[in-house]
């Protein structure tokens, strides 16, 4: 292993349990100090207020940093090693971006400044929505929503007001594929519509004959995404939207894989009506641990008018916020993920046109070779070429040794890989989802290759005990029962627990 | 850029799949759709050159206007300590915590937030982050809805207009009647009554205006009609604040931006959810709990999985997936590094220079909308429309307030503020008024 494998996991071994913050607490210390009060103080009598100190753990600021820091310790991360996590996109996060975020000017600024004094600002805004709007090959943008699922939402909200606009209320009916995300169902009935699920073919694409079934008069619109879960680009993509059109509805690209066709070909010449980008996601902005995102949701011209406002326009000598005359409303209490966007934008200006124009089909290229080299080892769910993440199963092993799509995803934690995305998409049986993106090298595939190759032969092997694994970590399996039932979610819940049972 | 594969890498990859050009992967794809001659772009930036590009576009934003604006959003002092672990490459750059055997780090620290938020609320349950205040405001009342199978939704007026804004996107008006309660004097009227087909009662704690009240009537007189009582508090304030949870509400949400965020133009920010357990199966987006591994150690995992959109789809409490963990760890690490006696100054200590502030305006000449109920935050009549007037603080150095209406202003203190600058935006406001 030279790469990506064991050394990325070294500094998550060993130890004993980490206290909580609060089992650290004494009484008296504290890491913050504050200036003495600098003007005259005077008596508050409000009934509103408490006479006792809220309960925070007292802590040193030494003690409260070696805390978060052995925490940290304790997480694999993109920095650390190889994260193949399916439909997430964990490439690397350049760091110039971090500087950029933290220029006081960007990171300081009051939402409710008015935009004579955040002129910096709107212009980084235009000048992503011109970026994004060419990649996707749509007209105008909007930044509110703060992440994939809330840009579905407002794509959906857009479709239902423009419908309603239409006089064309009776329009209910969202297509969602069998093998979408489960936010694109979860989005549609909270845009309140229903959800109607369309089936995929042997080959893994939309079935177009059950679409053809399912379109008719109250069809609102099609959610998609292109390249699909399964990782494979939908052929009929343009028949798919041809379809939609004739029956009045509208398409819906959910952004979730649009890494695979950056600088390839664009949602909007697809027939795309609106599209969704998740910046966290296609342009290298850092998932936090789970967030924070941004999912600014672009459009065709006929829909501007629908977006959430408020929008910037660029006028002859200066940007300003407008709120576009149908506009759903806003999905975010101010401007979205501002500084997110921000880093988005470095991104992009780090790859240029060479880079962008390049960036799916690297992608897809990784996505390929690793393909083929697990492809070896272990089947692959669908014998169509991948774009950029590819779906193997495990449905054979589990018949004969009894090794789920779980086991291997656990092994592959002792060898110091992430595990790839597992039991999605569903209508796969013990999925393994890949998605290396662009930024491994050579080495790091192969070697997660080979290290499927031995897990299987050791997980095959007579005698193992699957539950097991992982062996080498801070913790084992989890008991997933106990928190679900005693509902232990605060730090006062367990050792209640243990005196009760 | 950042794709590592030297000319060497690339015909290994080329000879294992059998072609000799990036072309050649798509000849599946319509030719049609394929980008000819590439995208409409100008050609890459080095660092050194990007650096000088976006920090004069940073310059074209005011430098340092001393803040005087909160509405939800407060600049409060945000510790590099607590910046600089909140940015560890190992919280920044890793995803929702799938595998918890090599997630330890973010499923503890959200733990950690989770039991932090319920402790300074008086909560049970807090779930692991919203997007932010506001959209936390709209996942309350559609919590309240389910459990109460009630249309009706009683709010008071007293919200930041973009809150309310972001209530009327996601809450739909054809289903549900959102009823705006007007204030009373600043505050939210004693002698309101309840229906019993209403769902939520939903109140700011304080009053976007400022002014706040003891609650606890009016969340007795709600639960006594059935309704799901919901408080949006200002979090930087619970150090001083009454607890939502002592005044009986059965959620509470914030925008927690002041504790652990920078300004951020407002975002990313993160929301507060928590509630009482006995609400657990209606709460939107993630939950951690502890349990023990498979050696009886003690282990954090997530859970209550089965509201989550990927696994429920449209049957799911929320269409919530990516949150806002980072923001959250920030405020855990805030929480922890502020303890008992930091809150209680940021709070206290704003208070007082509130105080200050509104006597000085006052002594001057200017009127104060809510002085005696208002705490950190209160509303001035100004003598120009207030457009001028934060166009002419602007100018002068200040971000005077937030504008309310075309003749009042709604402005913020925290403990940062210093005598000097309430001092100086005083004088500044009397020349701009008068001039």
């Amino acid at each position: 292993m030279v790469s990506g494998g064991n050394a990325s996991s070294l500094p998550l071994v060993g130890g004993s349990a980490e206290p909580t913050i609060r089992e650290l607490s004494r009484p008296g210390r504290k890491a913050s100090k504050y200036p003495n009060l600098d003007v005259p103080e005077v008596d508050l009598n409000h009934p509103a207020l408490k006479n006792e100190k809220a309960p925070l753990p007292e802590v040193s600021e030494h003690d409260l940093v070696m805390h978060y820091s052995r925490l940290a310790h304790r997480n694999f991360a993109v920095d650390l090693g190889f994260y193949p996590l399916g439909s997430c996109t964990m490439k690397y996060n350049p760091r110039f971006a971090d500087y950029v975020a933290s220029i006081p000017n960007f990171s300081n600024t009051h939402p409710a400044t008015p935009s004579e004094f955040t002129q910096g600002s709107l212009e980084i805004l235009h000048i992503l929505e011109d970026y994004l709007t060419e990649i996707t090959g749509m007209d105008h943008a909007s930044f509110q929503p703060p992440a994939g699922a809330s840009g579905e939402l407002t794509g959906l909200l857009i479709i239902k007001r423009y419908l309603q606009n239409q006089k064309l209320d009776h329009k209910k009916d969202i297509i969602v594929p069998d093998s979408a995300h489960g936010t694109n169902p979860a989005s549609a009935k909270m845009a309140g519509f229903n959800v109607v699920e369309v089936a995929t073919d042997q080959r893994g694409m939309v079935n177009i004959e059950d679409l053809k079934s399912l379109v008719n008069e109250n069809t609102a619109g099609l959610m998609l995404t292109n390249p699909n879960t399964g990782g494979l680009f939908e052929e009929e993509i343009l028949t798919i939207s041809n379809i939609i059109h004739e029956a009045g509805g509208l398409l819906y690209y959910d952004g979730a894989n649009l890494n695979a066709i950056v600088g390839v070909c664009r949602p909007g010449d697809m027939g795309f009506d609106i599209v969704h980008s998740n910046l966290h996601k296609t342009f290298a902005t850092p998932h936090g641990g789970g967030g924070p995102g941004s999912g600014p949701v672009a459009v065709k011209d006929y829909l501007r008018e629908y977006l959430p406002g408020p929008i910037v326009v660029k006028n002859s000598d200066n940007y300003s916020w407008y709120t576009p005359e149908f506009s759903i409303g806003r999905m975010h209490g101010y401007h979205g993920n501002f500084l997110v966007a921000l880093r988005a934008l470095v991104y992009m200006k780090l790859l240029g046109k060479e880079g962008l124009d390049t960036l799916g089909s690297y992608a897809v290229l990784n996505a390929r070779y690793l393909s083929s080299k697990v492809s070896k080892h272990l089947p692959l769910a669908y014998d169509e070429p991948c774009m950029h993440e590819f779906v193997a199963t495990v449905k054979e092993l589990k018949k004969s040794h009894k090794i789920k799509a779980y086991d291997v995803g656990k092994a592959l934690l002792d060898k110091g890989f992430h595990s790839p995305t597992i039991y999605f998409p569903l209508i796969v049986e013990e999925a393994l989802m890949f998605e290396p993106t662009e930024t491994q090298t050579v080495e790091t595939l192969d070697d997660l290759a080979e290290s499927i190759k031995l897990i299987v032969e050791e997980l095959s092997a007579p005698g193992v005990n699957l539950t097991d694994y992982p062996k080498n970590l801070p913790v084992g399996r989890p008991n997933e029962l106990i928190p679900a039932k005693h509902l232990t979610v605060h730090w006062g819940d367990f050792e209640l627990l243990e005196l009760t049972e | 850029m950042f794709v590592p594969h030297s000319n060497i890498d690339l015909n290994t990859i080329f000879d294992e799949l059998k072609i000799s050009s990036l072309e050649e992967l798509f000849s599946h794809i319509p030719k049609e759709l394929l980008i000819d001659g590439g995208l409409d772009f100008d050609e890459s930036l080095s660092e050194l050159e990007a650096t000088e590009l976006f920090e004069t576009i940073a310059s074209k934003n005011a430098s340092k206007l001393v803040c005087f604006a909160g509405g939800g959003h407060y600049d409060i002092y945000l510790p590099p300590t607590v910046k600089s672990l909140t940015m560890r490459p190992e919280f920044m750059t890793s995803y929702t915590p799938y595998q918890a055997e090599i997630s330890q780090g973010i499923l503890q620290v959200l733990f950690e937030f989770q039991s932090l938020v319920c402790d300074i609320t008086e909560m049970e349950l807090a779930n692991a982050s919203l997007y932010d205040g506001a959209t936390s405001i709209a996942e309350a009342i559609s919590v309240a809805i389910n459990k109460t199978k009630r249309d009706n939704i009683i709010i008071s007026q007293g919200f930041n207009p973009n809150s309310k804004e972001v209530i009327n996107t996601l809450i739909d008006g054809d289903k549900f009647n959102i009823k705006y309660i007007e204030l009373d004097n600043y505050l939210f009227p004693e002698d309101y009554e309840f229906n019993e087909d209403d769902a939520a009662f939903v109140v700011s704690f304080p009053h976007y205006e400022g002014s706040a009240q003891d609650l606890t009537e009016l969340v007795n007189k709600a639960h006594a009609k059935g309704l799901i009582a919901i408080c949006y508090v200002d979090p930087s304030m619970l150090g001083v604040l009454k607890t939502p949870g002592s005044m009986g509400f059965d959620i509470v949400v914030a925008e927690g931006q002041s504790i652990g965020t920078p300004l951020s133009f407002g975002g990313p920010t993160v929301g507060w959810f928590a509630t009482k357990k006995d609400l657990a199966r209606l709460v939107p987006g993630r939950i951690i709990g502890e349990t023990i591994d498979s050696n009886h150690k003690k282990t954090y995992v997530m859970t209550l999985r089965a509201r989550e959109q990927d696994i429920r789809r449209e049957k799911a409490s929320s269409n919530i997936c990516t949150n806002q963990t980072l923001n959250a760890i920030g405020s855990a690490i805030h929480l922890s590094w502020m303890g008992p006696e930091g809150i209680y100054q940021v709070g206290y200590q704003a208070i007082q220079k509130a105080a200050y502030m509104k006597s000085e305006l006052k002594n001057s000449g200017f009127k104060i909308k809510n002085e005696s109920t208002s705490l950190r935050e209160f509303l001035i009549e100004t003598k120009i429309p207030t457009s001028e007037v934060l166009t002419k603080m602007g100018q002068k150095g200040f971000l005077a307030g937030i504008s309310y209406s075309d003749n009042e202003l709604l402005i913020a203190l925290t403990e940062k503020r210093t005598k000097k600058e309430i001092d100086n935006y005083i004088d500044c406001f009397k020349e701009v008024n008068n001039g």
